[in-house]
């Protein structure tokens, strides 16, 4: 094998590994988390904290967001029924089956990877760079209890609330449009005769996936920080993108796997 | 309750302060901006470098979200098909939904995350290791040299990678509905194609390119008004990140609202 | 010339400099010392207008800069050019298009005559070898020389360095004390030198100015210092943990 060729193979290679190691790192992550949480390392106090953080400081944030979403949505379908057929009866329905099964918990999982997620990165980040990560290892004490452990839980149970936050705003402001625009009767449009258990578990097992995953690589790229104080502005990116696009891919897997087994 | 009511109404005052800080600085960007480009006065090479960096760095996230984007977008509507019957639909709600509003945000999401997040860490790490003051002091005005190409290219790539985007939608979708959902593919595309959806299309590049717009000069805005270090940093690429999400739906409702005029 | 008068600055509460006033002359060396965060870095950079002082004037050449705006500053920033603490090169650029950087943008040169032009600016530093290296890839002392060639492309006539030579190893400091001292001796080109190094200051400064509590303390020729009895100045130049200094 001549040079040029190992130099081909190490160019291909190196990202594969590269990657390899990023998704061990982050799976050995999980796992550590999930045994610390079986085996009830769960420090109490620091999970309210930080459901507090996550949270109630994310509300105002979901709903203007998910506000806008539900506006826009409800508006540019009912232009496209209007051209067809001037039946506005299933919009309503529709519009809240497809927001419990999808877009609310997605959205919300989207809006949290990225406020909390570059969030947990920047601060998991400059404790790795001033080495205050270190000076708990020489406490005995594992970052992981301590730092991923709470934020994985509250994480969880914050991203499923806020996700039935986000069905209520939604809903909310996407029937007020209704009613503002078209003219739809609010009871018409607020009626639930679409959507069944199916969606709600769906829905649900999306937001908890989400609530789960977030914290995990965040703060996976926050304790991999390096490169001193210029790491941190690094980790914190990378963990906007990795949160982000994990969301989107564990909603493809989810709605798949509800497609298939529903 | 008066102390209760007091701290309420001094966080709110706080926050609204504070949004209306972000608002006026990256409005005022822009207009340094839009003076700088009219008559020119900017770095061309850097512009082309910027158009560059910028989808280098974008373009792998960009694909990938949109084939998810697709993908997901042929399930929601199966399941309303396998409840209705109705599978005339399918080309036409995907493409709908890629073109006119999941695909734009999604893309504007992950465009802000990998770009608009990593040019607000570049310019902050530049902020506070003095390179900027660094560029003053060479008698450089960093306006036209560091913002206005990063404008140009984001600007111009994301309303590129939008087209790109709803291409591999399409490819997601199709991959999906031949797969998964049983139903073959170049029906999808056929009825998609047909379904006159130029206006989606076109909204969805107008609303890429007010992204584009709006996390250039947020994302520069956080980067230079960087203050206290490494810390200072990882929270301006947070509040960055919020800033440039938030304004995305407010943008897409905007743009939305006033296309259907 | 340059004349800073009665200059006054705060930051919040923080009185950083409350009423300073130094000449420097034509050609001279000045070093202006003092203790960390006594303001001497603060002070300098009121000279090129990356700081504005609360009150005070600064004249530079006869010419009063203080309340220029910034584009009012390009013009004396490029007569005027200043060497940062942490060197700040620009580490997505190598060592070369940093100092071409300059030319480019202010003499309207094309690649290959700014290259050949900075090529010659990094030689003067014995640095030519390494041009296309990038920043991070060479140490402190090797990038403190990369921006003085970089400070010098305009051919300034006054030139700012702040603590040139701190951080670095001894060798790499006495470079640096080199670099200055032909400055002035070579091409006439006035120096101001914000530096807490003893060695330096007592072998390349003509004139030193000591900046304490917000005021100049003593303002004189390196003999002046040596002999002064003022206990804040003796604490200074001898390098003393315990005196009137103390914290």
């Amino acid at each position: 094998m001549n040079a040029s060729t190992t130099n081909f193979f190490e160019a291909i290679g190196a990202p594969v590994v590269d990657i390899a190691r990023a998704w061990g790192s982050m799976f050995g992550c999980g796992l550590r988390t999930l045994r610390a949480i079986a085996m009830a390392r769960i420090a109490w106090r620091e999970v309210i904290h930080q459901s507090y953080l996550i949270g109630n400081r994310s509300v105002p944030f979901i709903t203007v967001t998910l506000g806008f979403l539900g506006m826009i949505s409800v508006y540019q379908v009912a232009m496209q029924i209007k051209q067809i057929i001037p039946d506005f009866t299933m919009l309503g329905p529709a519009f809240i089956q497809i927001m419990i099964r999808e877009f609310a918990p997605t959205i919300t999982g989207l809006m949290i990877a990225t406020r909390v997620g570059s969030g947990i990165a920047a601060e998991i980040g400059s404790m790795t760079v001033t080495e205050q990560v270190d000076a708990l290892r020489m406490c005995n004490a594992d970052p992981i209890v301590y730092l991923i452990v709470p934020r994985a839980i509250a994480c969880m149970v914050m991203v499923l609330m806020l996700s039935i936050y986000a069905v209520l705003v939604s809903t909310i402001s996407g029937m007020l449009m209704a009613n503002g625009a078209f003219d739809i009767n609010m009871r018409t449009f607020l009626s639930l005769q679409l959507t069944n258990g199916d969606d709600i578990v769906i829905g649900a097992v999306k937001a908890l996936a989400y609530g789960f995953s977030i914290p995990i690589i965040a703060g996976n790229a926050g304790l991999t920080t390096s490169g001193g104080s210029e790491g941190v502005g690094w980790a914190t990116t990378r963990a906007v993108v990795s949160t982000s696009f994990a969301v989107v891919v564990l909603d493809f897997l989810i709605s798949a796997a509800g497609y298939i087994f529903t | 309750m008066n102390g209760a009511l007091k701290s309420l109404a001094s966080s709110v005052g706080g926050a609204v302060l504070a949004i209306a800080e972000t608002i006026g600085g990256a409005v005022t960007l822009l207009f340094r901006i839009l003076r700088a480009l009219f008559p020119p006065r900017y770095d061309a090479e850097g512009v082309w470098r910027s158009f560059y960096n910028v989808g280098v760095k974008s373009y792998p996230i960009v694909v990938m979200t949109a084939l998810f984007v697709g993908a997901i977008m042929v399930i929601q509507t199966a399941f309303y098909v396998k409840k209705t019957g109705a599978t005339g639909i399918i080309g036409y709600g995907v493409g709908f939904s890629v073109f006119a509003e999941i695909g734009p945000i999604l893309i504007g999401l992950m465009f802000s995350g990998r770009v608009g997040a990593n040019n607000t860490a570049e310019l902050g790490t530049m902020v506070v290791t003095e390179q900027v003051d660094a560029l003053r002091a060479l008698a450089i005005d960093p306006l036209p040299y560091l913002v206005v190409p990063r404008f140009l290219a984001m600007l111009g790539m994301l309303t590129l990678l939008m087209v790109l985007g709803d291409l591999f939608a399409i490819v997601g979708a199709a991959l999906t509905a031949q797969l998964l959902v049983g139903f073959h593919w170049r029906v999808l595309v056929a009825d998609l194609l047909q379904s006159r959806l130029l206006d989606e299309f076109t909204m969805g590049l107008v609303k890429a390119a007010c992204f584009g717009i709006s996390i250039s000069c947020i994302s520069c805005y956080f980067g230079l008004a960087v203050r206290g270090g490494a810390t200072g940093v990882g929270r301006a690429v947070n509040n960055s990140v919020v800033s440039n999400a938030t304004a995305i739906f407010v943008i897409d409702f905007v743009v939305g609202y006033l296309y259907s005029l | 010339m340059i004349e800073f008068i009665d200059i006054h600055k705060r930051f919040g509460s923080n009185v950083v400099l409350d009423g300073v006033s130094i000449t420097v002359d034509t050609g001279q060396v000045l070093y202006i010392i003092g203790a960390s965060g006594a303001g001497k870095s603060v002070l300098v950079k009121h000279l090129i207008g990356l700081l504005r002082p609360d009150s005070g004037r600064i004249i530079l050449d006869g010419e009063d800069i203080t309340w220029l705006d910034e584009e009012g500053f390009y013009p004396i920033r490029r007569k005027c050019a200043m060497v940062f603490q942490n060197s700040t090169l620009f580490d997505s650029m190598t060592l070369l298009e940093n100092v071409m950087l300059p030319l480019r943008k202010h003499h309207k040169m094309g690649r290959k005559e700014a290259a050949k032009a900075a090529r010659a600016k990094l030689e003067l530093v014995n640095m030519d070898r390494d041009a296309d290296q990038y920043p991070a890839a060479i140490g402190d002392g090797l990038r403190k020389r990369v921006a003085i060639a970089r400070a010098l492309t305009l051919d300034p006539q006054f030139v700012i360095f702040d603590e040139p030579t701190t951080g670095l190893d001894p060798m790499a400091a006495a470079t640096v004390d080199d670099l200055i001292r032909s400055l002035r001796s070579d091409a006439g080109v006035t120096c101001v030198v914000v530096s807490h190094d003893l060695r330096s200051i007592f072998t390349v400064a003509d004139r030193i100015a000591m900046i304490y509590k917000g005021k100049i303390r003593l303002d004189g020729t390196p003999e002046q210092f040596r002999n002064s009895d003022d206990g804040v100045i003796h604490q200074f130049v001898n390098g003393l943990p315990e005196g009137p200094m103390s914290v």
